[in-house]
């Protein structure tokens, strides 16, 4: 049997290790509360800069509206488990995220590059004003209080550190998922897509259809995040998914590197540690983000995970070609 | 009918001072290109200069608008050397990306700078109202308009009249060809990223002393520009500022008689409508004529 080329990137053994390796270190970074806290964000961070991969990273679509998903999926899981189960809750923000990036993508299905970027950036300003207003659904001012925390087969967690296992479990759960994605023709086809939308139709990719699942795909990632985001907190509010938040979201995949499921997880995780690695300087983080940002722009295009990609091949080649230089 | 009246005024008003917004990005596209995701910081860090130069330099209100107007010229040309000039030959997205990074550095620096709290910028005319068909109208709402409707005149003159506008508009509808007949694109480029945070900063200073400035302030304005822009079509001067002044009356007579908590989301939903049923915009009759 040929083995099709994607498989040559062993995903699973990579997430494999990534799990038992973060399952290993976490706690062991986790000394104080707040560093419990920053790993716990981080997770569940990862898990909604993963859904952007989808959009932003194979799909190439400029959404704007990530974090808004990230709302709606904590809203409606904060409503549903009023009544019912922490589950329903998860699951029923996964379905109603996914239908409406599903209407959203399928209105603006034909919008190119800045147009779709500006239409969901629209999409996030009504909802997020919609949910502002409609108290009766939120809470006075878009504030849900008092949300359940998350609960699974009878086992409450209530710690940050029992949140963990939590917030990994389901981060594994969508590196699988994606790494499904990573080996499939669906894949392929996107970055066909993505690429060049012209020629991909014309050799049969049904491009809008493959854009508008990985949009909801994704969407349904950034419903999860808010959903757990909502349940562990114990709060949200329209604050908790402001403006910050959806230009970090670009920063950390930008960061990390578009190019794959690694640099979701690598720029979440720059983007939450570095304000506690400046302590003191905290005022500037913005400006050490944006300047950051340039420079990867500037020096590695692929972001940190394209970085460290090439580093064993750009090590020898360059003490051979010093070697070169020095004989010749 | 007085309600009319002022609802009228203030959105035309507002619909000037975003066709400002919107010229100022346009200038920029057509030149280079690239679509600015920084001009709404440019916007407020306008304002801000605007504040600093008339309070802690205690310029008075008009000389100090004009100081902080050419010191975003300047900015405008920092940001062309920093994040626009290394990346000329790579691909559009990186430069998009870089000037998000822009974004993110202004808005840091202006919170270190000048802190969180939102300030206020006093006007030339303070808080003086006329009274036109029964409707107390502010001063400032009119000078806006007329600030604006100059501006625009004169943006269009130098397009339609110099040789600077000829070469902008070569640049627009043919990069290569413009480069191969002598147009000297890197300082048709400099030229442009001065001007649009010019624009920028003209527009945060004009609609600044109607209410308070803070992080915020230029980032919401520059999504109302480019719903106007893309609904006048993203391409010519004149539709813009007719999508400018559209959105700026439907914000004001819809939010003010219908729908008053959501006023803000109108331009979005108008915005989101356009892209939905015609992708290119709506005035765009050239383009889809060809």
């Amino acid at each position: 049997m040929i083995r099709p080329p994607d498989y040559r990137r062993r995903h699973f053994p990579a997430i494999a290790a990534f799990v038992v390796l973060t399952a290993v270190i976490g706690p062991l970074l986790s000394t104080s509360r707040a560093d419990q806290f920053l790993v716990d964000l981080w997770l569940v961070y990862s898990i909604a800069v993963l859904g952007f991969y989808l959009v932003f990273g194979l799909a190439g679509r400029f959404a704007f509206c990530q974090t808004f998903m990230m709302a709606l999926g904590g809203y409606t899981s904060a409503w549903v488990t009023r009544d019912h189960s922490f589950l329903l809750g998860v699951v029923s923000a996964i379905v109603v995220t996914a239908l409406a990036a599903g209407l959203v993508g399928f209105l603006i299905r034909k919008a190119q590059h800045f147009y779709f970027a500006m239409a969901t950036f629209a999409v996030t300003q009504i909802g997020m004003t919609i949910v502002g207003q409609a108290t009766s659904f939120t809470g006075p001012n878009g504030q849900a209080t008092g949300i359940a925390p998350p609960s699974l087969f009878g086992h409450v967690f209530l710690q940050d550190a029992d949140i963990f296992w939590l917030f990994l479990g389901v981060l594994t759960l969508c590196l699988i998922l994606v790494a499904f994605i990573e080996r499939s023709p669906l894949r392929r086809e996107a970055v066909a897509a993505r690429e060049n939308g012209l020629v991909a139709s014309l050799s049969g990719v049904g491009v809008q259809r493959v854009q508008l699942v990985l949009f909801m795909l994704g969407s349904a990632f950034g419903g999860v995040s808010g959903s757990l985001i909502g349940h562990w907190q114990g709060v949200i509010s329209t604050d908790s998914f402001g403006t910050d938040l959806s230009i970090g979201i670009f920063l950390m995949l930008l960061l990390g590197g578009v190019d794959s499921i690694w640099g979701a997880l690598i720029g979440a995780a720059v983007y939450v540690a570095l304000p506690r690695l400046l302590s003191g300087i905290e005022h500037y983080s913005s400006i050490v983000y944006g300047v950051l940002l340039l420079v990867v722009v500037l020096a590695v295009p692929g972001g940190i995970a394209a970085a460290v990609r090439r580093l064993p091949r750009r090590f020898p080649r360059r003490f051979s070609r010093r070697v070169a230089d020095a004989e010749g | 009918m007085d309600k009319f009246v002022a609802l009228t005024a203030s959105g035309i008003a507002y619909g000037a001072v975003l066709a400002v917004v919107a010229l100022g990005f346009l200038v920029l596209y057509k030149a280079t290109g690239v679509v600015n995701f920084a001009h709404g910081d440019l916007v407020t860090l306008g304002a801000y200069l605007a504040v600093w130069t008339t309070t802690s330099l205690g310029l008075p209100t008009v000389p100090g608008y004009l100081a902080a107007i050419a010191l975003m010229g300047l900015v405008g040309v920092a940001i062309e050397r920093v994040a626009y000039a290394p990346l000329r030959s790579r691909p559009p997205m990186v430069v998009v990306i870089a000037t998000l990074a822009a974004a993110i550095v202004i808005r840091g620096i202006i919170a270190v700078w000048q802190g969180s709290e939102p300030k206020t910028l006093a006007g030339p005319v303070g808080n003086r109202v006329v009274h036109i068909a029964g409707a107390a109208i502010a001063e400032q709402r009119l000078l806006i308009t007329g600030v604006a409707a100059v501006a625009v005149l004169a943006l269009l003159f130098v397009f339609q009249r110099t040789p600077y506008g000829r070469q902008v508009r070569a640049l627009a509808a043919d990069p290569e060809m413009a480069r191969l007949t002598g147009v000297r694109t890197r300082l048709v480029a400099m030229g442009a990223f001065a001007l649009s945070a010019m624009l920028a900063a003209l527009a945060g200073i004009l609609i600044a002393p109607l209410g308070a400035v803070d992080l915020n302030f230029g980032f919401g304005l520059m999504v109302t520009a480019f719903a106007a822009a893309v609904l006048g079509g993203f391409g010519s001067l004149g539709g813009v500022v007719l999508g400018a002044l559209v959105i700026g009356l439907i914000q004001q007579l819809f939010g003010g008689y219908v729908l008053p908590d959501y006023a803000a989301t109108f331009p979005a939903i108008v915005l989101f409508l356009v892209i939905a049923v015609r992708p290119e915009g709506l005035l765009n009759l050239t383009r889809s004529r060809l």
